[in-house]
């Protein structure tokens, strides 16, 4: 089942990578092609463009076919639909470039910005997060969650990134192998690479407009963001120590046990050992411990994994030289 | 298994070819369960695998209390394409099929019951539907012979795995299957999941076919097993159904669940809370310690969920959720 991401050796490497998943854009193919290249003419260094059909049920594979006759685009065609993150993932690991570039499929982010996002990563930084600027989206469908959604994150991880869902961004090639995503995590990768000790900062970019095809994100993923966001947490903040991070949810069940005592003690001693109401306080308490205690446990078990992993390149933080 | 296969090249061609530089079939039957007389099913199968240009291995394994037939070992004696491989104990049919795997030589790999349960023309059916560039067919036997009884417990499966499975198959339990090696190399095997054979394929993104193919008489018999074989049936189901939306997201399952609980939990406590300022006495409800249990499982079941998360994330770096099937 196991085999490390593969590096693919050409003659010529090129500096940059565009990558750019697409699940049934069919009529973007092409528009988007062209806008990409025409905006790299005036990037100096040399380029590819990475298109990911991930499963599209409709003619991409045979447009990006078409795209792929120039050689500075490469097409991937993956077996079944996975996901955006599964697909950004594919082109990640099939970039050949120092610098990768990832946006969205859809012609909503504007391939014009990608020059300054690649100056900026110049400044020193791993990764470059766009930042729309004046939203083309439903307001109550689309921008409202993602408010929401980004002012939880910036909470909870304390990374200050204003606008986490912009595809747009640019990444050091250092950066991508340390961060290995999957699920839906590409909403959280500025958190992930914080944790993995990443140079991060953000810029505006443009925005446009939906021209054809339709959105793929409905207001029904909130839910499930909300629960990935716990995960966020627990692998940003304890990955390296989740018996902390277990210990410190064991506190509470803890404290209640305590206050269930507290209260049986003062039962038992207003009213008399002879009321079977008594019987509650310490059944409830005992429950609360036995919860403090599977806590615990479970945090054990959780450093045993972690133990069994240990080598893993998450766990080195990157650093940079200082000069 | 995986929503998560493994970082593949794009299925080629390169193919072991034998001396003769013919291709190479490697049947697997795995002997478990039922066996009919296998020199029989040898033969009728191997006349059929004469009629086409490649050359042909069997691989019989058999499981824990069968052991081969002392005609079976005098062709296995005469002819090195035939192979027999022997477990010491039982370990069932997944781990039978996953030795036949590693053991064949073939670049297209048919697995085959032990039994007649279709009839042995189909086998061509099938290899020339694979000849057309799917990676895996699966015959579904069609006309079936049998009672309704095996054809409602059959649908009822299908129904359940449907729900999870982009693509409908009509009859997985049918064990004569065609696949190109790569394809089952990565097929995630182990527990009982060759149940489920063509929907693991299927996930791991591989093209997969059925072919209709002519039900065998002998398998036509009605089959109503003991109740724990049902129960085994329905937990084979909950853990594909498990391993296919959740094995990437363990959270989101164990905290639906947990939200639940923890929700009914709160909800009651806030209520006694309630009760208990309006002045009645709680100390002697059990509903308290209803609650408090509500709570407490609630709290293991995320916290599990998140045991679950860190797994998952320690395995990240060496796990793909995609698999390339063709590069421009």
């Amino acid at each position: 089942m196991v085999s490390a991401p593969l590096t693919v050796v050409h003659d010529s490497v090129p500096a940059l990578s565009v990558v750019a998943p697409l699940y049934n854009e069919a009529q973007n193919v092409r528009p988007l092609i062209e806008w990409i290249l025409q905006a790299l003419q005036s990037y100096e260094g040399s380029y590819e463009i990475i298109l990911v059909d991930d499963g599209s049920r409709d003619g991409t594979w045979g447009e990006v076919r078409a795209a792929a006759a120039d050689p500075r685009v490469r097409g991937l065609r993956l077996g079944a639909n996975v996901g955006q993150t599964a697909a950004m993932m594919a082109g990640f690991d099939h970039a050949r470039g120092e610098v990768v570039v990832s946006l969205d499929g859809d012609l909503q982010n504007d391939p014009r910005d990608i020059p300054a996002l690649v100056a900026k990563l110049d400044e020193g930084y791993d990764l470059v997060c766009g930042w729309r600027q004046r939203r083309q989206d439903k307001l109550l469908l689309r921008r409202v969650p993602s408010w929401l959604a980004n002012r939880l994150i910036k909470r909870l991880t304390g990374v200050p990134i204003t606008d986490n869902g912009c595809s747009l961004k640019a990444y050091r090639r250092d950066l991508l192998q340390r961060i290995s995503l999957y699920a839906e995590q590409h909403r959280f990768i500025p958190a992930l690479s914080a944790s993995a000790g990443a140079r991060i900062t953000e810029m505006p970019v443009r925005h446009h407009a939906r021209r054809f095809g339709e959105s793929k994100y409905g207001i029904s993923r909130t839910l499930k963001v909300l629960v990935d966001l716990i995960t966020l947490k627990m692998i940003t903040t304890f990955r390296s120590r989740p018996l902390l991070g277990f210990g410190i949810a064991a506190i509470p069940a803890m404290i209640i046990s305590l206050v269930f005592a507290a209260l049986w003690v003062v039962s038992l001693t207003q009213f008399g050992p002879e009321k079977a109401s008594a019987l509650v306080f310490p059944g409830a308490g005992l429950l609360a411990m036995g919860v403090a205690f599977y806590l615990f446990m479970l945090g054990l078990v959780a450093e045993v994994a972690l133990n069994s992993e240990r080598g893993n390149a998450n766990d080195i933080p990157n650093a940079w030289e200082v000069r | 298994m995986s929503a998560q296969g493994i970082l593949m090249e794009p299925i080629s061609d390169a193919s072991t070819r034998t001396a003769t530089g013919t291709k190479l079939i490697s049947v697997v039957v795995p002997v478990v369960e039922r066996a009919d007389d296998l020199v029989a099913v040898y033969q009728a199968f191997a006349r059929e695998l004469d009629t086409r240009p490649e050359d042909y291995e069997f691989l019989f394994i058999f499981d824990g209390r069968f052991t081969p037939p002392p005609e079976l070992l005098e062709v296995a004696r005469k002819k090195d394409s035939v192979r027999l491989l022997r477990f010491a104990r039982a370990f069932g049919e997944t781990a039978a099929l996953r030795l036949g795997i590693e053991k064949s030589r073939g670049d297209t790999i048919i697995t085959l019951p032990a039994y007649f349960q279709v009839q042995p023309e189909g086998i061509r059916l099938l290899l020339e539907a694979a000849g057309t560039g799917a990676d895996m067919v699966v015959a579904s036997r069609s006309p079936r012979l049998d009672s309704w009884l095996n054809r409602l417990q059959s649908r009822a499966f299908h129904s359940i795995v449907a729900g999870v499975s982009d693509q409908r198959f009509h009859d997985m339990a049918c064990g004569v299957r065609v696949m190109r090696r790569p394809v089952a190399e990565a097929l995630p095997l182990y527990g009982d999941l060759h149940r489920f054979i063509p929907a693991l394929a299927l996930r791991e993104g591989f093209r997969v076919e059925e072919v209709s193919v002519p039900q065998h008489p002998g398998d036509a018999r009605t089959r109503v097993y003991r109740p724990g074989v049902y129960l085994r049936r329905v937990l084979d189901i909950a853990a594909f159904f498990f391993l296919a939306k959740f094995t990437e997201k363990p959270l989101r399952f164990f905290g639906l669940v947990g939200s639940v609980f923890l929700g009914v939990g709160a909800i009651m406590s806030v209520v006694l809370m309630v009760q208990r300022i309006e002045g009645q006495g709680i100390a002697n409800r059990p509903a308290l310690l209803l609650a408090v249990l509500f709570l407490a499982l609630g709290v293991q079941l995320m916290g599990l969920g998140l045991v679950g998360e860190i797994i998952v994330h320690l395995r990240a770096p060496h796990r793909r959720a995609y698999r390339v099937r063709e590069r421009a």
